[in-house]
């Protein structure tokens, strides 16, 4: 019985030691953690000062993609309306976030810089169809707080 | 033969042979922009240097011709370094446009810069800069930055085609390509140069910025348009057809198109396209019209049997189709009214038909009504290539009009209208007139002389008929009296006498292999009896009968007077409120399939996309109305068109020979006459990107009588009228067209209501419209 005893404060003593130590968890989301600033999260698609869309439409992204997650139609630019900088757009331009390994490739392989992998990671969703990211949603990227 | 070394492997290659062509024979990659085996050596680009022993410098692969006991080194320091010079130079002027480049990754720049080239330049000057994205033509856009001016697209529209209106302008570094006087090309052939491009200079309008090599699906096909049946490739992407290739086949094909081939391709998605089922004007579901439609050939059948029923095959149906389709008509309904959609009277044999390896050894050519630019253009262009290999080939062009060109030069006989088969048959007679079967031929002419021809033409051509060592004749097929003489005239000539027939549909020869009657009599009989109503039940795959039937009265009848016209197809035929369903078929793209062409040459055309909307293949709808009509057919030995023993081509059956007697020609009466010939701009299905080259202006009219008329020198608008009927429609001046003749192309909507004959020419009043 004595060792019940013993075993119990013996117990107790590691817990009440730790209370007292610095926590490992955060209580998100109030607070947050700091990441590498290399953390690849959600991609965007930047533009330009003049607000022109970086993305051609080349494709490039599409090709190395090792998960197959990228989507993506070109067309040319519609008089006097350049949606890029140059006389190629993207229409559509779609990743699959349930796909995408978040391998940075399609960042490396972009000729004109525009896909961009953000620190954004919040990416849970109800539905699957909301995992995919269009244009639209990629044009203008969340803030991660 | 000459033997060589290349990179230490031996070699045997006739003499001639370029060094880089021999290469290719050992599997050994030269680079190469400019050279091309159709068109000849030029070394215009110096990327396929290559060393030689004994020579002093690097010397051109393309151009430098072998010679015994050559030694080559294909690589080295001193290749790669030359390579990498003649790169570093190309890439001077070159923009970095890869991105928004067509090109990009299927480029020859790119790949050669990858393997051979530097990792940079050193030029640090800015870039010259040219036009981009400027027009050849509708089809064709030229980006005068990226061109390498390798010259092959100048060589081919010059010296291959020999209609020049591309050229090279400028100096040094300000050489651009262009069209001659800036005006747009407008060649057949136009859409070729973008396969020759190795670059992206020369880029397809209608596939700019729509595809990737890497999202891209190919397949190989067989272009559906006409009975040549060019070898090419479908582009797909996403479940649609986005472009059309040529495919070269080594040794056979070099894998060019016509423009109405490779830019026809969008017919599927024509936003006339037939995509739900119609029952008697009314839009229904799939399964509602297959249900009806298995319903009335079940009371025909109980009514008047199974032979109350015709079939009719038309459309881009591929030849398994065709024997679906036919299989489903003997076995089920138990009809022997199959016949296929014909334009035109004549019918050939396959005991006659030639091969285009024929044109190859060809030193005689004949074309008999047949306009081979117009009709069947990329055999033009085997023509040519024969032409311009063997200087001597005579072409004689026999027919109403001129039909030799300036780009295939010979000799014209022109006949008057329906006269030529006489005239052929004269022409035998003057060399061999104790034949029997000549005699047989001209029992009935008498002393029948032909108008315009002279006794010495006639002994002349006779004379060349008979003594052409490899005669290649091409028929229209338009009078069935020429197949019977050139029937003798082949029995006649100890030597080759292949036959090209230059009529369609396209795949009519697979639709025969598959069972069906290629006889114009069998589909004027069903006609005749729809009309006499002893058939009662008509049912029509992908032919629109109204605009390819040269007798639109008789079609009409027809249908007025049938109980049931159902038609399947792409497109829905025009005004025809006698059709009582409307059911939709898949195009070429959308089913597997085999093609036969002219020389009666299987070929397989793979399903590129899947059909859109209600439209489904042929066999779904026959075994749905085989399930109505308590007749399952089983299909599970798969039906193959090939044949063991003939391998590619159709095997051969010895056609016995009837020669009756020509009738003597009728005389035409008449200040005007009308002659309907083929223009592959009007045949088959009709296509968007193709509207812009659509001749505004058809008919073709001798500018003497368009004076007579007082119709404007650049063409304009007449009404042509017949009887009661009449047709106003656009006319050019063309020198070709004999005084006292209007031609028109005999597919074009409403020519068929009028007949080859006496007509009267009026300027069309401009109509008002409101």
């Amino acid at each position: 019985m004595l060792d019940g005893v013993k075993a119990l404060i013996k117990g107790l003593g590691v817990t009440s030691k730790a209370l007292f130590e610095p926590r490992d968890t955060i209580s998100y989301p109030e607070k947050r953690r700091e990441y590498s600033p290399r953390f690849r999260g959600k991609h965007m698609l930047a533009k330009d000062t003049d607000g022109h869309e970086l993305c051609v439409g080349c494709g490039l992204c599409e090709a190395v993609c090792p998960a197959h997650a990228i989507r993506v139609v070109a067309a040319s630019a519609p008089e006097g309306n350049p949606v890029s900088w140059t006389n190629r757009y993207s229409v559509d331009y779609e990743v699959d976030l349930i796909r995408c390994i978040f391998c940075g490739m399609c960042e490396e392989a972009c000729p004109t810089n525009a896909v961009r992998l953000t620190p954004f990671n919040e990416l849970a969703a109800s539905n699957r169809l909301d995992m995919i990211a269009d244009k639209e949603e990629l044009l203008h990227p969340p803030v991660r707080k | 033969m000459i033997q060589l070394t290349i990179d230490g492997q031996e070699i045997t290659v006739p003499a001639g042979t370029m060094i880089v062509d021999a290469a290719a024979k050992l599997g050994i990659d030269i680079p190469i922009y400019c050279y091309h085996q159709a068109l000849g050596p030029l070394g215009a680009c110096r990327m396929c240097l290559v060393e030689v022993e004994k020579m002093p410098k690097l010397a051109t692969a393309c151009t430098t011709a072998v010679s015994e006991g050559m030694v080559v080194r294909s690589k080295g320091p001193a290749v790669d370094k030359g390579r990498r010079g003649v790169l570093e130079f190309l890439l001077i002027n070159h923009p970095l446009d890869c991105p928004v480049c067509d090109k990009g990754g299927e480029c020859y720049l790119q790949d050669y810069t990858f393997e051979y080239g530097p990792g940079n330049g050193r030029f640090q000057e800015p870039k010259i800069q040219k036009l981009k994205d400027g027009p050849i033509n509708e089809f064709v856009l030229v980006d005068q930055e990226r061109c390498v001016l390798c010259q092959r697209c100048v060589r081919f529209m010059g010296e291959y085609v020999g209609e020049g209106q591309l050229l090279l302008e400028g100096r040094g570094v300000e050489t651009v390509v262009t069209t001659v006087d800036h005006v747009p090309a407008t060649s057949q052939f136009t859409g070729n140069v973008i396969d020759l491009c190795p670059v992206g200079a020369l880029l397809s309008a209608p596939y700019h910025h729509k595809g990737r090599p890497w999202n891209i699906e190919r397949e190989e096909s067989v272009c559906p348009h006409c009975p040549v049946g060019c070898t090419s490739k479908v582009t797909a992407r996403e479940g649609r057809v986005i472009r059309m290739e040529g495919r070269p086949i080594p040794d056979r094909e070099w894998g060019w198109l016509c423009d109405r081939g490779r830019f026809g391709y969008d017919f599927g998605y024509h936003p006339d396209r037939l995509l739900t089922s119609w029952v008697q004007g009314v839009e229904t579901s799939a399964a509602m019209a297959t249900r009806q439609v298995g319903q009335w050939i079940q009371e025909t059948i109980n009514q008047d049997g199974g032979s109350a029923v015709g079939v009719i095959m038309g459309g881009t149906h591929t030849t398994e189709e065709a024997y679906q389709v036919q299989r489903f008509a003997r076995e089920v309904i138990g009809t022997e009214n199959l016949a296929i959609s014909r334009s035109e009277a004549g019918y050939l044999p396959r005991a006659l038909n030639g091969t285009f390896d024929d044109i190859k050894k060809a030193d005689m050519v004949l074309l008999l009504g047949s306009d081979p630019y117009d009709a069947v253009p990329v055999v033009h262009l085997k023509l040519r290539e024969r032409w311009l290999r063997y200087s001597a080939l005579k072409v004689i062009g026999i027919g109403p009009t001129r039909l030799t060109r300036d780009t295939l030069p010979g000799q014209d006989v022109i006949t008057a209208p329906e006269q030529s088969a006489a005239v052929m048959a004269l022409a035998l007679a003057t060399q061999r007139p104790e034949d029997a079967n000549v005699k047989t031929l001209l029992q009935a002419l008498g002393d029948f002389s032909p108008s315009g021809v002279s006794p010495e033409t006639l002994t002349e051509l006779g004379v060349q008929l008979l003594g052409a060592e490899h005669l290649v004749s091409l028929w229209d097929g338009m009078d069935p009296a020429m197949g019977m003489v050139l029937a003798v005239l082949a029995e006649l000539r100890e030597k080759p006498t292949p036959i090209l027939p230059t009529f369609g549909p396209a795949n009519w020869r697979g639709w025969e292999r598959a069972g069906f009657s290629a006889h114009f009599e069998d589909l004027t009989r069903i006609l005749e009896h729809a009309r006499d109503g002893i058939i009662k039940t008509l049912l029509v795959f992908g032919a629109d009968l109204m605009n390819e039937y040269p007798d639109r009265a008789l079609v009409q009848a027809a249908f007025d007077r049938l109980d049931h016209v159902v038609v399947e197809g792409v497109q829905p035929p025009e005004d025809s409120p006698q059709v009582d369903a409307l059911l939709p078929g898949a195009t070429w793209a959308e089913v597997y399939g085999t093609y036969i062409n002219m020389e009666a040459r299987l070929q397989v055309a793979m399903a590129s996309v899947q059909p859109p909307g209600q439209a489904r293949p042929v066999k779904t709808y026959v075994n749905t109305w085989a399930h109505i009509l308590s007749h399952p057919l089983a299909w599970e030995e798969d039906w193959e068109p090939f044949d063991e023993d003939s391998g590619e081509l159709l095997p051969l059956h010895p056609a016995p020979l009837h020669v009756t007697p020509l009738k003597v020609p009728a005389a035409i009466d008449g200040d005007m006459i009308l002659i309907t010939g083929a223009l592959i701009w009007e045949m088959s299905e009709p296509s968007e990107i193709l509207l812009p080259r659509i001749p505004a202006l058809p008919g073709r009219i001798n500018p003497e009588d368009a004076k007579n008329l007082g119709l404007d020198i650049h063409g304009g608008r007449m009404r042509v009228s017949q009887g009661e009927t009449s047709l106003v429609t656009g006319m050019s001046l063309d020198p070709r067209v004999p005084k006292g003749l209007l031609w028109l192309p005999q597919r074009m909507p409403g020519v068929n209501t009028l007949q080859p004959g006496p007509i009267v020419l009026s300027l069309a009043k401009e109509e008002v419209t409101a």
